[in-house]
């Protein structure tokens, strides 16, 4: 009996070390250790052996049994990581080739730096207000303060649809239509399309503006300075000087153009900056009194400023783009820079 | 304006160089160039009607440099002879024309100018012409006051009427072109013909020549609108027309009358007739105008001292009168069309003391921003989701034209359209997106760019009752080609992937995917095209349309309305309690019939299995078999084996019972 139990060990055991594949190995588990096994078949018929040797017999053929289940275990770790070696050597791949998924998408970079100037003032508390792109010529003219057949309405190439109605020429509107409706204070920017009758490398018949005005009591010319100041600093980078000049807008008095500093010499003159070392980015000034009036406000209580800028000439700037074009094109290998 | 600095130096004193002086100008409001041998090149903004001429940056430079202007001096002597017997004027309209002035010079001997007043002119960038018009024009161009000079022999009667013209009345100005008046334009006749333009142009039948022997100088303050709206009318501007509708000097109408008349005789070896005609309406006197220097500072944010103020009133011309609380300022007449009100006078203070000496402060914004925009904001997220949804966001212009219909149907009868178009290819406002979004696929693909996955959210109009035309705001995508950024992943974009784009945006706004409709639309293929009803269309480009815009590939196009979309957003979005019992899934494959939707399939099963559906949809599809996984839940409590077989059979049977479907087993 003790001879069966050692050569059923033995060749089990020859049979597990030679097994090549997990579905051999587990043929020699059923083989050996199965419900029909010899040694199951023992262990069964145990009752059969006399009671001396039982125990004896009974300690042989376990000690067989856990001795085959080592090997079967070890055997299994060791075929297990031979497939996995395989496995591995075959998922091999070029880590060079392209990624998978959709082409990515994009934001335009006028609705970027149109997004980038707004947030910066939405983050000192202005809020946005939208009007028509087309326009009346009382809201786009005589509400501003430009009465028809002042020269002052030549600074605006405008696009008619009929005597009276226009395509806006400027984001200005939206002033007196948000101060016809609303009470001060107030602290708003309108963002939007405007037209104007012009088309060269720097002009195009539809270009972005933002607008920006705030009208409180006691708002002075120094709030203005500031506010700009801030939002050009943001915009284009902290070191940069920002300059005030005199100018003209029939809706603002005093008015300024308000410049920063050249962003490719910083100031030294380059062809950028046509040697001024100064960039003009907007036009400002103090709300006339004449547009107050126009829509119901006590100018000797209400003061405010507005402020106005080009968007895509900021883009233009901002990414170095000498062709206003290429906005309005929209070639793909352009777009996908953004 | 070319202003030569010599020139300058003539009027007033200063120190400073060119690149001084143009600085100094420019940071003052008179946006200034240097140009070659001493010349500046100025920038009048249209306000500064004192500003259009060499003696008005003179005055500009006095103020900020504090130097004083130098007298004018100039000899006039006068001949025996009365103006009234060598010339009679009548003035009909003294709107349009407040001042008329003359002088007659005689035996003058017309030829070319003497080297100095040529040179002069030259520099200044004028053409001499010959002794009487250079004179005129350098006047014109020291003191801003436009002169006319007329040949009196040519004048019938010597007789000069200012009037305006008769309807349909026809002129020729010296520049050879004819025009056609009305009675707004101010013309200067003589009983029998037009001579000129009113203050913008001359005619030929009484000009100057070598013939002329006596020279009638007119010299006069037309109304500023008026000269405007004749000089936009006819489309003719002149040197004259730009001084006139700025408004000129009232003073300097007699000051350039005189110094004309003098200089004329000097250098045409004339007589000056003694005495000067002047008619007007009534004589202009300088306007008081009330400062409050304490308003000065309240507007600017500025601690600026009265004493400054008054310096730099002083330095402008102005003359302050009473020193007190409320001062009263007196405006000088060359300053008449700008300044007339306190807060034009603040500007100035603040202009010439400096902007940049006033301090930076922040306003107050705590009240700010309680309205907000959300529909502002609700377009950026929609931005986002096309973005990430592997499109790239366009602009395209609003304005289209008939070139950009040729391949989709006509241009829109209804459409608003621009008057005076830049080009008609920029003359109809777009009435929907898609015109723009193919002019790009084209252009794109005319540069070997064969896969286009583009969107663009802007307005579109449409003629309404209303003045003003109806604008809607709108999302508009093209996609053509693969949209994989391997060329390794074979696959193209098909009507799913644009429906999955539009789903995908639905979803992000948290509006449930609405009922989609087969629809018929001459821009999309019958059979892939879909509506959502008062929301948008989407589908395949009609293959006509894909093949007469040489599109390589099958391209696919949606057009949303995003004032109707955002409707349909909830107010208040509130959460939904996670499920705490399992969920069960069972199974349907089905042959369909050819017409039957897969819509109609979903709604049935979500009908009849009422809420203890959770879910169903389509998970595999061969040509007319199609395989539906229901979903089961009961909120409540764990489904039993037995409930969920039950539903599951009254599925099935109202499947085939009302949609005829047969099951596959």
């Amino acid at each position: 009996m003790e001879d069966k139990i050692s050569r059923i060990k033995e060749e089990a055991l020859k049979v597990i070390k030679e097994a090549k594949t997990l579905a051999s190995l587990d043929e020699a588990r059923v083989r050996y250790l199965g419900k029909k096994s010899e040694l199951l078949e023992m262990l069964k018929s145990l009752g059969e052996i006399s009671s001396e040797e039982r125990p004896k017999v009974g300690a042989s053929v376990n000690e067989a049994k856990l001795a085959i289940e080592q090997a079967l275990r070890d055997r299994k770790v060791i075929l297990l990581q031979a497939d996995q070696k395989k496995k591995i050597a075959a998922e091999k791949v070029d880590v060079t080739l392209p990624g998978k998924g959709i082409k990515r998408g994009s934001f335009h970079p006028l609705t970027q730096v149109m997004e980038e100037a707004k947030g910066i003032f939405l983050r000192m508390g202005f809020e946005v207000a939208e009007g028509p792109e087309v326009e009346t010529d009382y809201y786009n003219f005589d509400g501003l303060n430009i009465p028809p057949h002042h020269p002052s309405r030549d600074m605006w190439s405008t696009l008619f649809i009929t005597n009276d109605v226009l395509l806006r020429t400027h984001t200005s509107p939206v002033q007196i239509r948000v101060m016809e409706k609303r009470k001060p204070p107030l602290a708003i920017i309108a963002p939007g399309r405007v037209y104007r009758r012009d088309s060269d490398a720097t002009h195009s018949p539809v270009f972005h503006q933002l607008e920006g005005f705030l009208v409180n009591e006691r708002v002075t010319f120094g709030d203005l300075k500031g506010t700009l100041t801030e939002f050009l600093r943001q915009m284009f980078g902290n070191e940069k000087n920002v300059r005030f000049r005199p100018s003209f807008f029939p809706f603002t008095e005093p008015s300024a153009e308000v410049d920063v500093e050249c962003v490719i010499c910083s100031g030294k003159g380059c062809h950028l900056c046509k040697e001024t070392g100064w960039l003009e980015i907007l036009g400002s000034g103090m709300i006339d009194p004449n547009v107050f009036k126009a829509v119901g406000y006590d100018p000797e209580k209400f003061t405010g400023y507005a402020f106005g800028m080009g968007i895509d000439r900021i883009a233009m700037l901002k990414y170095g783009i000498d062709n206003i074009r290429l906005f309005y094109e929209n070639d793909l290998r352009f777009l996908e820079q953004f | 304006m070319k202003v030569p600095i010599d020139w300058l130096r003539e009027l007033v004193s200063f120190r400073a160089g060119a690149d001084q002086l143009a600085e100094m100008l420019s940071m003052g409001g008179l946006e200034t160039q240097v140009l070659p041998e001493e010349v500046l090149e100025v920038d009048i903004l249209p306000n500064r009607a004192d500003a259009w001429s060499v003696r008005g940056i003179a005055r500009e430079i006095s103020a900020l440099t504090r130097f004083k202007m130098k007298p004018v001096k100039f000899k006039l002597k006068e001949s025996a002879e009365k103006v009234s017997t060598a010339v009679k004027i009548e003035v009909r309209d003294k709107d349009l024309c407040p001042r008329y002035m003359a002088r007659v010079i005689q035996n003058v001997k017309v030829g070319e100018s003497t080297e100095w007043l040529k040179k002069k002119l030259e520099k200044a960038g004028i053409r001499s012409v010959n002794n009487i018009v250079d004179v005129t024009n350098c006047l014109l161009h020291e003191i801003g006051q436009p002169m006319h000079a007329f040949d009196a022999s040519l004048i019938k009667d010597q007789f000069i009427i200012v009037r305006r013209a008769n309807p349909e009345e026809k002129v020729v100005t010296l520049d050879g072109r004819e025009h056609v008046l009305d009675s707004d334009v101010l013309v200067i006749a003589d009983p029998e013909k037009v001579i000129a333009v009113a203050g913008v142009m001359g005619c030929a039948n009484t000009e100057v020549s070598s013939m002329t022997k006596t020279v009638i100088l007119e010299s006069a303050y037309f109304n500023p609108v008026s000269i405007h709206r004749t000089s936009k009318t006819l489309k003719l501007r002149s040197e004259s027309s730009i001084r006139f509708e700025h408004g000129v000097d009232w003073n300097a109408v007699e000051e350039a009358l005189d110094r004309g008349a003098a200089l004329i005789a000097e250098l045409g070896r004339g007589e000056v007739v003694r005495g000067k005609v002047d008619v007007f309406a009534k004589q202009r006197k300088p306007k008081m105008v009330e400062l409050r220097p304490d308003r000065v500072n309240q507007i600017l944010g500025a601690e600026i001292p009265v004493g400054d103020m008054i310096s730099v009133l002083t330095r402008l011309g102005f003359e302050v009168a009473r020193k007190s609380k409320v001062m009263k300022v007196e405006i000088p007449l060359f300053r008449a069309m700008d300044i007339e009100r306190e807060i034009d006078l603040i500007e100035e203070i603040a202009r010439i003391w400096g902007f940049n000496r006033i301090e930076t402060t922040m306003p107050n914004t705590a009240f700010a921003g309680k309205e907000v925009d959300k529909e502002d904001v609700l377009r950026n997220r929609v931005r986002e989701i096309m973005v990430g949804c592997g499109l790239i966001e366009i602009q395209s212009y609003s304005m289209l034209g008939p070139r950009d219909f040729e391949n989709v149907g006509n241009p829109p009868e209804n459409a608003v359209k621009i008057a005076n178009p830049l080009t008609v290819e920029e003359s109809i406002m777009r009435t929907n997106v898609l015109p723009g979004l193919l002019k790009v696929a084209v252009h794109n693909q005319n540069r070997q760019i064969e896969d286009v996955f583009i969107f663009e959210i802007g307005r579109v109009f449409s003629p309404s009752k209303e003045k003003l035309p109806e604008e809607k705001w709108v999302l508009g995508g093209f996609l053509t080609g693969s949209p994989f950024m391997s060329a390794l992943d074979k696959g193209e974009v098909d009507y799913f992937y644009v429906k999955g784009v539009l789903e995908n945006l639905f979803n992000g706004l948290g509006i449930d995917f609405p009922k989609v409709m087969e629809t018929e639309n001459f821009l999309l293929q019958p059979g892939k095209a879909a509506v959502i009803e008062g929301i948008g269309i989407f589908g395949a480009l009609h293959p006509d349309i894909q093949r007469s815009c040489e599109l390589a590939k099958p391209a696919f196009f949606f057009e949303v309305d995003l004032d109707a979309l955002f409707k349909l957003i909830a107010e208040e979005k509130r959460y939904k309690p996670l499920p705490r019992f399992p969920s069960v899934s069972r199974d349907i494959s089905m042959f369909v019939p050819s017409d039957l939707e897969n819509q109609t399939i979903i709604e049935l099963i979500k009908k009849t299995g009422t809420t203890l559906v959770e879910d169903v949809f389509p998970f595999d599809k061969y040509k007319d078999s199609v395989a539906y996984r229901v979903i089961y839940r009961n909120p409540e409590r764990t489904l039993t084996e037995e409930e969920v077989n039950k539903k599951h059979q009254e599925i099935i049977q109202a499947l085939i019972s009302k949609l005829n479907v047969r099951i596959r087993m």
